[in-house]
């Protein structure tokens, strides 16, 4: 077969396969709306998969301290009821005064009540530390800074900065704002009995802990919460300097400080992944049951598409035409029929994942939990695409393999 | 009339347009077939069977139209497809123009329809999608004739046929007796050795149905033309007429 006869039939088979598309402009209409849907469901099930895997990584990507000092592997989500750290400034302190490291800051983590009076008092998880950075990215107001004596004393028996920076559904839900002052406490009664101004609006702490967060100095949280004579903390982070291994280093403070775990931030990181497991194993799954659902949704409507053509496609075998002219008439639909429902799944993907994320912060507390990357994009339209045209290839060429007799009353 | 050359043909069945007054153009030898049980094609030993035809034997000559009568299952359509190389016989030989069709693979008995045999289907079967002249052109489509040569021979069939002006009509613009000639054209496409033809006029009424047969005669001349029809006024049109009983060739008249 010579290059002219093959473009010749290929005009053919196009021309009769853009025929048969537009003879039924409804029928194909609905085709490429159910593609877009398969498309759709695809882009939206794997944006939330690599949304809830980067959730779970996102912790440890701002786990960026070299070395970790705790009593178990921390797990940023678990809202601070565990503070097994104690003496935890004095420890900083001591730390801190090592050639090899460049700074170490206890942080410590509580649930309190918070509110503008008794009766709108809120429980919820409070992080406290040192001092606020520019990964707050206040939204309003700023942050607070703990001077560097007072950071390396013990805590105070009674708040002394009486500083909070709110999450910003902490602040709508209490109807307060920047200058505003707000009880804090841990019960409902000792709440009333201290007060303290809100500095800034920043949901920092609330991405990395899944829920609205509420920060104070380390010190304040420690009195609030009547811990200040343990010094309790949750873990002490410690940045080494520049010149120092942090291996080394790690081991040295393990022998150190035998009664806790030391960890680089490697082990640390691995350890939050095995915590996390179910998480990460859940947003793969879900990246999974998309590409599996598309493939699975995409090609049964090609089957029925070749299958509703196949009286049609008997005729067509039975007068001369060949199987692979045949799967080829069919293969154009699919691929003209993959190509819009692709295009159309992707244009809607980032209406419906703008909506899902709206629908997951208002109920959920995660922001931007669906994250759609190329790479979805780039698997929805191949979905549409690559398999469209490729199943309907196959239900093509299985379609002429069954030009029977069943098929004409010939 | 209806004799348009159409480029080469590299089918298994031997060309021999020269020959077509003095040749047998079909030859069905000892034809048995056995369906299975549920209709389909035979698929296990175990299975019940259905024998649709039992020791067939028929010989169509160039120039002669046979017809094919007989009640509901007596084999017909049976005999269509063993002709048309639509089925393979489980026994016997079915031969076109002196080659065996039954001993080919699938692939080749598609092209010996594509160069050798026209189908006329009792309910058409045009592509609703595509004009009469489309139609009528979709057979040379795999021999890869241009665009320009294919239409001129669609055209020229459908001037023959009486619907020179229906050309860029679809189907579903045109009356039974129209789309079936549209059908017929379609069949002498490649200029094929022999016709096959179920109930040509049994969707059409009687005016329709009569013009429709004097165009099959008018075709027959020169080719063979094997038509099953339960009318008697289309197997009026036949040289010779074969009633076919339970599988069996029961008289030939």
């Amino acid at each position: 077969m010579t290059m002219r006869e093959i473009a010749i039939r290929t005009r053919a088979v196009v021309g009769v396969a853009v025929a048969q598309l537009r003879r039924s402009p409804g029928r194909t209409a609905m085709t490429v709306l159910a593609v877009a849907l398969a498309v759709l469901s695809v882009t939206v099930l794997a944006s939330l998969g690599v949304g809830v895997v980067e959730k779970g990584e996102r912790g440890l990507d701002r786990a960026d301290r070299d070395i970790w000092i705790s009593s178990d592997p921390v797990d940023p989500a678990a809202s601070g009821t565990e503070n097994p750290i104690v003496g935890a400034h004095a420890k900083s302190t001591a730390i801190t005064a090592r050639d090899d490291i460049q700074s170490a800051s206890p942080i410590a983590m509580y649930d309190v009540y918070v509110g503008p009076n008794e009766s709108a008092l809120e429980r919820r998880p409070a992080v406290g530390v040192q001092e606020t950075h520019d990964g707050f990215d206040f939204r309003e107001g700023r942050g607070f800074q703990v001077d560097a004596e007072t950071a390396a004393t013990p805590p105070p028996e009674e708040p002394e900065m009486n500083e909070i920076v709110l999450d910003p559904r902490v602040a709508d839900g209490l109807n307060v704002s920047v200058g505003d002052t707000i009880h804090v406490g841990a019960s409902r009664r000792t709440a009333l009995t201290h007060e303290f101004t809100v500095v800034g609006i920043s949901d920092y702490y609330s991405q990395y802990l899944g829920s609205p967060t509420v920060t104070v100095p380390l010190g304040d949280l420690q009195a609030v919460a009547g811990t200040s004579g343990t010094d309790r903390a949750t873990f002490i982070t410690a940045d080494v300097t520049d010149d120092a291994d942090r291996a080394v280093v790690a081991s040295e403070l393990r022998e150190e400080y035998p009664e806790y775990d030391v960890r680089t931030r490697d082990e640390q990181v691995s350890s939050m992944i095995e915590e996390r497991t179910i998480v990460l194993a859940s947003g793969a799954t879900l990246v999974g049951l998309a590409v599996v659902g598309g493939v699975v949704l995409t090609a049964n409507l090609f089957a029925l598409v070749a299958r509703q053509q196949r009286e049609q496609l008997a005729a067509l075998r039975a007068i001369g035409l060949s199987r692979p002219l045949l799967a080829g008439t069919i293969g154009s639909q699919g691929l003209a029929i993959g190509l819009l429902g692709g295009l159309v799944g992707l244009a809607a993907t980032p209406a419906v994942v703008f909506a899902l994320n709206g629908f997951a912060a208002s109920v959920l507390g995660f922001e931007r939990l669906l994250r759609t990357t190329p790479a979805v994009y780039l698997g929805g339209f191949a979905l549409a695409l690559v398999v469209g045209t490729a199943v309907a290839i196959v239900a093509g060429w299985r379609a002429g393999r069954y030009a029977r007799i069943e098929h004409l009353e010939i | 009339m209806f004799n348009h050359t159409v480029r080469g043909s590299r089918s298994p069945v031997r060309d021999r347009a020269g020959e077509r007054e003095s040749t047998t153009a079909v030859r069905l030898d000892g034809v048995t077939h056995e369906y299975g049980a549920s209709g389909g094609r035979l698929r296990s030993s175990d299975e019940r069977t259905v024998t649709a035809l039992r020791d067939v034997s028929i010989e169509v000559p160039m120039g002669t139209t046979v017809g094919l009568e007989g009640p509901s299952g007596s084999g017909k359509s049976t005999v269509l497809h063993a002709v048309a190389g639509l089925l393979v016989p489980t026994a016997g030989r079915v031969e076109l123009r002196g080659t065996d069709i039954a001993a080919l693979s699938d692939a080749e008995r598609t092209r010996v329809r594509r160069h050798h045999i026209g189908i006329v289907f009792q309910r058409f079967h045009l592509l609703p999608s595509l004009s009469a002249r489309a139609n009528v052109a979709l057979p040379l489509v795999q021999s890869g004739l241009p665009r320009s040569d294919r239409r001129e021979r669609a055209t020229n069939l459908l001037h023959d046929v009486g619907l020179g002006d229906r050309s860029t009509h679809r189907p579903g613009e045109l009356s039974g007796g129209e789309r079936q000639r549209v059908a017929i054209a379609r069949a002498l496409a490649t200029d094929p050795d022999v016709i096959v033809a179920d109930e040509p006029t049994g969707e059409l009424d009687t005016a329709t149905g009569t013009a429709v047969l004097e165009l099959l005669t008018d075709i027959g001349r020169d080719r063979a033309v094997v038509v099953a029809s339960h009318d008697e006024a289309t197997l009026d049109v036949a040289d010779r007429v074969i009633t076919l009983c339970d599988g069996r060739v029961d008289d030939v008249r």
